[in-house]
């Protein structure tokens, strides 16, 4: 009389341990369990450098991606290929410096005593009668200097060239570089990073000039001269009356483009007196010719190309 | 071994200086170019000339007499030849922090790459680029860069490519950083090598930062092979208009017979994908004339594309590329801007003169566009 009782045995197969199947379903159920654990921790573990905590998200785009390499590579082009003269500049000591200016602070709370560092290591001396300003017209400001190499807009100076176009922030609660966002001023965070940086830099530049500077002025907009603007702000209030004695602005108007601001025209004049009260002569072109034919390159056929102006 | 017609200016020089030494012509297009870097560059060409036009002269031979020019000429020249002394090469030696340089411009370049080709990885590229690092310096061929090539090669716009040949200065500023063109040297694989130098000792393991050897050295160095490389694969991914920017001052001719353009590039022109080719002679404001359409070498050109099957035009002159030259010539007559010449195309399906059209003629009416 058959008991029939599972008889585990079978060929081939291992004998299991001497427990009952409730017992190993259980043991299955906890095993499983710890494995999903396992798997559980791993990932976490492998995951977190990715998405830090402590990373905040902002509205800006994140630092410019291998910043460091890039920042790295671009001293060294311009300390040796650009400017040969700077060559003994320390690149990878501006590369750590700049660094350090900003990686484990607040990106809110960014300040001019931050880059302080960097710029004294990244010192130049512009030459007399060379610097060019420009608001609201960088691209063809600087086509003029890729023309005329022997000017200089802040950004054919060593940390212009190195910083130009590259965003960048850290995190106080973290000494890695935050790729993923970095804060604007929509983040109500107008002391970030890359703004105070320009902000310093341009405060830098325009205390070094010396003699006549230049700046082209976009003369299609409403104001060709907006107080707001970094040149408004900070440049026109840091040059210094015993070294410039000139500033000579260029108002050019897009090709085909309003002529609605002019050397005549308010905003020019009020720039004409912020300057004159600091005992600097001020001097005004529309569309100064060298700068004029740079526009003209884009559009051959106009008028105003074609005839004389 | 790879011969060009002896030059002697500058710019003819520094074109050159992609094939007989290591510092490079091609443009830097980051928006900087490099006045000093140039002159430097600039003052190594004249010790170049005697040692090209002694054709024909063993490498070993020409070493002496170019060293001496070197120590003659400039003082400057002698402390920019690193170590001339004792230099094996003619060439600059290695760039210092090459692969920082390298590794910082191709991933600056990336902005730059449509959006399915950003994943580019720089590293990989640098590695590939640095295995002629190992290879003797004088035994590097142009498909010893294959690999690199591969992995840097990108799409180029349709109707964007700038081929040229002695205006270096002009070709930067009128491509500006690829916003109206893209030459050679607005391209990942041509950015990276920008002006750089680069090449193994001879006899040991390691970078020589003394000096690289140049096309009076021996054909298959690391410089030259590079551009060589470079320029084919310019080439052959080129599409649609094809441009081409050529310097009638230059003394000895818009087009040169032997050149990378001539050997390098024409060859390798896709006739499936170019639609036609554009050449501009351009003159130096005031400058000589040396040289237009339909005359001299620029017509040795017209013949050859004409042979090849290609539909071609040719531009005295391009008026946006000489308002470009105005800028540093702004009071010159030739640059008044109510008389530009309206350069008619010359091509192989229209024979129509380049007309200077004067609009200073009193009272005339105004067709002048």
């Amino acid at each position: 009389m058959a008991n029939h009782r599972f008889s585990p045995v079978s060929e081939g197969e291992q004998p299991c341990c001497d427990i009952s199947r409730k017992a190993q379903i259980c043991l299955c159920v906890v095993l499983s369990l710890l494995v999903l654990v396992i798997i559980a921790v791993v990932t976490a573990i492998l995951m977190w450098p990715r998405s830090p905590p402590n990373h905040k998200e902002w509205q800006g785009s994140g630092t410019t991606a291998h910043f460091g390499d890039i920042v790295l590579g671009r001293c060294y082009t311009y300390t040796q290929i650009v400017r040969p003269e700077l060559r003994d500049k320390d690149c990878q000591k501006i590369q750590e410096v700049f660094l350090k200016s900003f990686l484990s602070k607040d990106p809110c709370d960014a300040t001019e005593q931050d880059y302080q560092p960097l710029i004294e290591l990244a010192n130049q001396t512009v030459p007399c009668n060379k610097t060019v300003f420009w608001s609201k017209t960088k691209e063809l400001a600087h086509q003029y200097t890729r023309v005329q190499q022997a000017l200089f807009t802040l950004e054919n100076t060593l940390l212009g060239y190195i910083a130009d176009d590259l965003s960048w922030c850290g995190d106080s609660g973290s000494s890695e570089i935050n790729y993923q966002s970095c804060p604007t001023r929509r983040d109500n965070c107008s002391s970030n990073p890359v703004s105070v940086f320009w902000n310093t830099v341009s405060k830098r530049f325009a205390e070094d000039a010396c003699g006549v500077v230049h700046v082209v002025l976009n003369g299609s907009l409403n104001e060709a001269f907006d107080r707001r603007s970094t040149f408004g702000r900070v440049e026109i209030h840091n040059l210094h009356p015993k070294k410039v004695h000139t500033l000579q602005a260029w108002v050019m108007h897009d090709i085909g483009g309003v002529r609605s601001d002019s050397c005549s025209s308010s905003s020019i004049r009020d720039l004409k007196s912020i300057i004159s009260e600091r005992n600097i002569t001020f001097t005004c072109q529309n569309n100064y010719r060298p700068v004029r034919f740079l526009q003209c390159v884009k559009n051959p056929e106009h008028p105003s190309c074609t005839s004389g102006i | 071994m790879f011969q060009l017609s002896p030059g002697t200016e500058a710019e003819r020089g520094r074109k050159r200086a992609r094939v007989v030494s290591g510092r490079q012509s091609c443009p830097l297009s980051a928006g900087r170019s490099h006045f000093s870097a140039r002159r430097s560059s600039e003052s190594r060409r004249p010790s170049e000339v005697p040692a090209m036009s002694a054709r024909g002269c063993k490498p070993s031979r020409l070493l002496l007499p170019a060293l001496l020019l070197l120590l003659l000429w400039l003082p400057r020249l002698a402390v920019d030849a690193a170590g001339a002394a004792g230099a094996r090469w003619n060439g600059e030696g290695t760039s210092p922090n090459l692969q920082s340089i390298f590794l910082g411009r191709c991933n600056d370049y990336r902005p730059l790459l449509s959006p399915e080709e950003q994943n580019k990885n720089c590293t990989a590229i640098w590695e590939a680029f640095k295995l002629v690092l190992d290879k003797d310096p004088c035994s590097v061929l142009p498909s010893d860069y294959d690999l690199f090539i591969s992995l840097s090669r990108h799409s180029l716009p349709r109707d964007k490519s700038l081929f040229w040949e002695n205006n270096h200065l002009l070709v930067t500023s009128y491509a500006d950083n690829t916003r109206r063109f893209t030459p050679l040297c607005d391209v990942l694989y041509g950015r990276v090598g920008d002006f750089l130098s680069w090449c193994r000792q001879e006899n040991a393991s390691g970078l020589d930062y003394q000096s690289c050897p140049t096309a009076e050295d021996c054909e298959n160095n690391p410089v030259d092979s590079y551009w060589k490389r470079a320029s084919i694969q310019y080439s052959k991914d080129s599409s649609g208009v094809i441009h081409v920017m050529l310097n009638g001052s230059e003394p000895t001719g818009a087009y040169p017979i032997k050149g990378f353009f001539a050997d390098f590039e024409i060859p390798y022109f896709q006739k499936d994908k170019i639609t036609r080719i554009e050449i501009w002679v351009m003159h130096e404001i005031g400058g000589p004339n040396v040289e237009s359409c339909g005359e001299g070498s620029v017509k040795v050109l017209e013949e050859r594309l004409e042979e090849m099957g290609f539909q071609y035009s040719c531009i005295n002159d391009y008026v946006p590329v000489k308002l470009l030259k105005c800028v540093d010539h702004s009071t010159h007559p030739d640059c008044a801007l109510n008389s530009h010449p309206v350069p008619l195309p010359r091509g192989n399906h229209y024979f129509w003169f380049v007309v200077y059209r004067s609009c200073k003629i009193p009272f005339s009416k105004t067709h002048c566009t």
